[in-house]
């Protein structure tokens, strides 16, 4: 697995899938390879969906029209195309949009995820800033959330005495999704959230800025495979541990689509745009999830709450293995996500069973 | 003379508007329809046949001497005074004292208005004979005019009172008959109050509803795709000018620049009691703008299909989860971190009723299929609901308002300037302005409004009064 770090200037292209077999050994950025040339007169916003759609379609870029239609949504300043008026649409463009226009969806031409190329997304009810490689929200996540907030809702309706201070604990920020999210929500809670990578602390940061809750939120950057103790030795327990971490299987790494990992047959080096770090498990996809388990009964309170989203393959292998080697946790259950897939693990810290030898009082 | 006078005592109160029938000499009744609008153009009365933009309907005088109605008025009042004598005196318990509290207050308007009207009618009675009084003598002019005066300062007091109570009701341009007439002026003015008052207030009337227009087919082009967004751009309008709230949860365009279909949720006072009647087939009858047709300056008829659906309050429907099945684009593939998507258009299917609703309004998965889940709530109910509303149905109401959706409600024709409502006959013209959403069709929203309460409440009457006459027999010793 390549594990070239980036740099905050996208990537660099040593070539790419031009029209026809042709090779071509470039040194430059993508965004000029093959570059369609601007149109000579001026054209509206829809003309211009419909010819980056034809574009998008004729190289086998995934979603050709929706790339099309939130790119140029974008630069006209709205989220979606259905939101602009008709007067709008049908608007001559400035030769300054047109040229933006060509730039940003030429981006997209060499596969970049359109989150990237318009360097935003909505989760939630929150709109985030994207920006490679930091990993990009999925849909499921939303739900991951859904499900932390309903969880605490129904603890305050059945009476379990409020916490004075409810935390949570968040490993994997990203681009802050999650605990933003939360914080959003629950305007008594407090976070805390660490990424091994730097890129994602200062994005995280940078959107908590931009939403007003960076005041809630404390961003460490911190890896929980390497520095288990300084993330310890850091906080207090917390009555909420969520995480979204790295699951996937190794060798899936591979069959995934363009948008993650590209690979452009006349190249030495791999262009790619999300962080592989962020979706690479290990070879059972379990790598970071063991960590963040063995380390849940130190930081969780007294039954306290941990909630991860996982491969629908794991939640059996969860099971059993922290019923085998973590103490003082217990599995309660897997929900499944919208397409019926078991996509979410709840353990909850339990008191410690004492066993025929213990002596000790009862472990926190 | 005696017309004359009569006539300057009406003017001061309202607009009159006389018909041809005057020209025979004295008075006839004639209630007709026609917004002060109108008669603003009518200002000073004259003689001679006014227009109407609208046919002439049943007024409601007629509807208020119709038996059934009286009698349940009387009923109703009669009600009303049992309660208050009730709620004085007999000892009663927590549950019953609230029950029957609750009803005295329904009954409370009806009571206040109708009393108003008794006393209205004495005032009236006392004037008239004063008048018949001073018919024919000399000192007619002065007299006449120094009672007028007192007169008229407190009928435009009452009035004013009276009217300030009604809402955005056309007020009823008459000829009373002062003579000999059963209908007295003041108990017109209330009228409209008292029959406010008496009809029966569908428990839906004060919802929020889901509005979907759907663009129908026709051979003229695109007509129908362009007429579709001018309607849903026309609703939009209408929330505005009504000061609702308007949120578009679907918004599909059409190939060529027209709307396919959309769906927008309307909040605010009274949604559905306005909308309710919109539902259904409306035709366009226009020239296309593009085509062979459009050369020829041939006219193409289309259609576009709106539906109206009361949205109720989430707890009342209830849906099992598992009772749906959730289509994405994550469905298709393994999902999660593996796949990464801009294509967050969610569908939502019930599958016990194969009920659907979809949406792909916003960049969010999850939003997206919260208004799904709305927008699927809303048609269960509208389903559950579907049975009821059929039991609810007359002969009597088929006429205005609940036909099959294959027929066409209203007609917009653009090459003639006019929208015509089948269910009434209404017609206005100055299409442009009507489709703005404003005041034109808030008018014949309101007309159609008439209409069916008039109806219901006939019903309502009849039912009553029937249902007494089954309960006085067998009792009868």
């Amino acid at each position: 697995m390549w594990r070239r770090s980036l740099s905050t200037s996208y990537y660099r292209c040593f070539g790419c899938r031009s029209s026809g077999p042709k090779v071509l050994w470039k040194s430059q950025a993508v965004r000029t390879c093959s570059a369609p040339a601007l149109p000579a007169g001026r054209i509206t916003p829809l003309q211009a969906v419909k010819l980056w759609k034809r574009r998008f379609e004729e190289r086998g870029v995934t979603e050709p029209e929706q790339s099309s239609q939130y790119i140029i949504a974008h630069l006209l300043g709205a989220k979606t195309i259905e939101s602009l008026e008709q007067e709008r649409l049908t608007e001559f463009l400035s030769r300054e949009q047109t040229e933006q226009i060509w730039k940003l969806c030429t981006t997209r031409l060499s596969r970049m995820p359109v989150q990237y190329v318009i360097e935003e997304w909505d989760f939630r009810d929150l709109t985030l800033k994207m920006r490679p490689p930091v990993f990009i929200p999925r849909p499921e996540t939303e739900e991951l959330v859904e499900l932390v907030l309903n969880d605490l809702q129904m603890k305050t309706e059945m009476g379990v005495p409020a916490e004075t201070e409810p935390t949570c604990l968040e490993v994997g920020c990203g681009s802050g999704a999650i605990s933003l999210s939360l914080l959003k929500s629950l305007p008594q809670l407090k976070g805390v959230t660490l990424d091994q990578s730097q890129d994602a602390v200062d994005l995280t940061r940078e959107n908590a800025l931009r939403l007003g809750l960076e005041d809630r939120l404390e961003i460490h950057h911190i890896d929980v495979m390497k520095d288990a103790e300084t993330l310890l030795s850091l906080i207090r327990p917390v009555t909420t541990l969520v995480s979204n971490p790295p699951y996937l299987f190794s060798e899936d790494m591979a069959s995934l689509e363009p948008e993650i990992l590209s690979v452009c047959f006349c190249c030495v080096l791999l262009p790619r745009f999300e962080d592989p770090a962020a979706l690479d498990g290990g070879e059972d996809g379990l790598k970071v999830i063991k960590q963040i388990l063995t380390l849940a009964p130190q930081i969780l309170s007294s039954y306290g709450r941990a909630y991860l989203e996982v491969d629908p393959r794991h939640p059996p292998l969860i099971r059993q293995w922290v019923e085998g080697n973590v103490d003082g946790l217990q599995f309660k259950e897997a929900r499944h996500d919208i397409t019926g897939r078991p996509r979410f693990c709840i353990l909850q810290k339990e008191e410690v069973k004492q066993g025929p030898q213990a002596g000790s009082g009862l472990r926190n | 003379m005696l017309v004359r006078r009569c006539l300057r005592l009406c003017s001061l109160c309202t607009r009159v508007v006389y018909s041809s029938g005057v020209r025979r000499g004295g008075w006839r009744t004639l209630v007709g329809h026609a917004s002060v609008k109108h008669a603003n153009r009518t200002d000073v009365p004259h003689w001679g046949r006014v227009m109407f933009k609208r046919f002439f309907h049943s007024d409601l005088g007629e509807l208020y001497k119709n038996e059934s109605v009286q009698v349940y008025l009387e009923q109703l009042m009669e009600e009303h005074r049992d309660l208050s004598k009730k709620l004085q005196h007999a000892y009663l318990s927590e549950s019953d004292r609230k029950g029957l509290t609750k009803k005295h207050t329904e009954l409370l308007p009806l009571a206040s208005v109708f009393r108003s009207i008794e006393q209205a009618q004495k005032d009236l009675e006392e004037v008239s004979s004063l008048l018949k009084g001073l018919a024919g003598t000399k000192d007619e002019d002065e007299d006449l005019t120094q009672l007028l005066k007192e007169e008229e300062a407190q009928i435009s007091s009452k009035i004013l009172a009276l009217r300030r109570d009604v809402r955005t009701q056309k007020t009823q341009l008459i000829n009373a008959e002062v003579c000999d007439g059963p209908l007295f002026l003041h108990e017109v003015f209330s009228l409209p109050q008292l029959i406010k008052a008496l009809i029966p207030t569908d428990p839906l009337d004060s919802s929020n509803v889901l509005l979907e227009v759907v663009s129908g087919r026709t051979t003229g082009g695109d007509i129908c795709q362009q007429f579709t967004k001018e309607m849903f751009d026309m609703y939009q309008g209408f929330a505005f000018y009504k000061n609702w709230d308007f949120e578009v949860l679907n918004y599909t365009p059409a190939e060529y620049g027209g709307l396919h279909h959309a769906a927008a949720r309307i909040a605010g006072e009274n949604v559905y009691r306005h909308l309710k009647h919109e539902g259904g087939t409306h035709r366009v009858q226009r020239i296309p703008e593009v085509g062979l047709s459009s050369r020829m300056q041939r006219i193409h008829t289309g259609t576009v299909t709106v539906i109206i659906l009361p949205q109720p309050v989430e707890f009342e429907v209830h849906i099992d989860p598992k009772d749906l099945r959730i289509d994405t684009f994550r469905s298709r593939g393994p999902g999660g971190q593996s796949v990464n998507t801009t294509d967050s258009a969610v569908r939502v299917v019930h599958l016990p009723t194969g009920i659907t609703a979809e949406c792909q309004q916003t960049r969010s998965q999850l939003q997206n299929r919260e208004t799904a889940m709305r927008m699927l709530r809303a048609r269960l109910y509208q389903g559950m609901m579907g049975k009821e509303t059929e039991q609810r149905n007359t002969a009597r109401k088929q006429q205005v308002g609940t036909r099959s959706q294959s027929e066409r409600i209203r007609t917009y024709n653009f090459s003639q300037d006019r929208v015509t409502d089948h269910r009434t006959g209404y017609t206005t013209r100055d299409i442009k302005e009507f489709m703005r959403g404003g005041e034109a069709l808030d008018d014949l929203i309101s007309d159609i409004l008439e209409h069916t309460e008039k109806e219901a409440l006939l019903e309502a009457a009849e039912n009553s009064s029937s249902l007494k006459r089954t309960e006085s027999g067998p009792s009868a010793d």
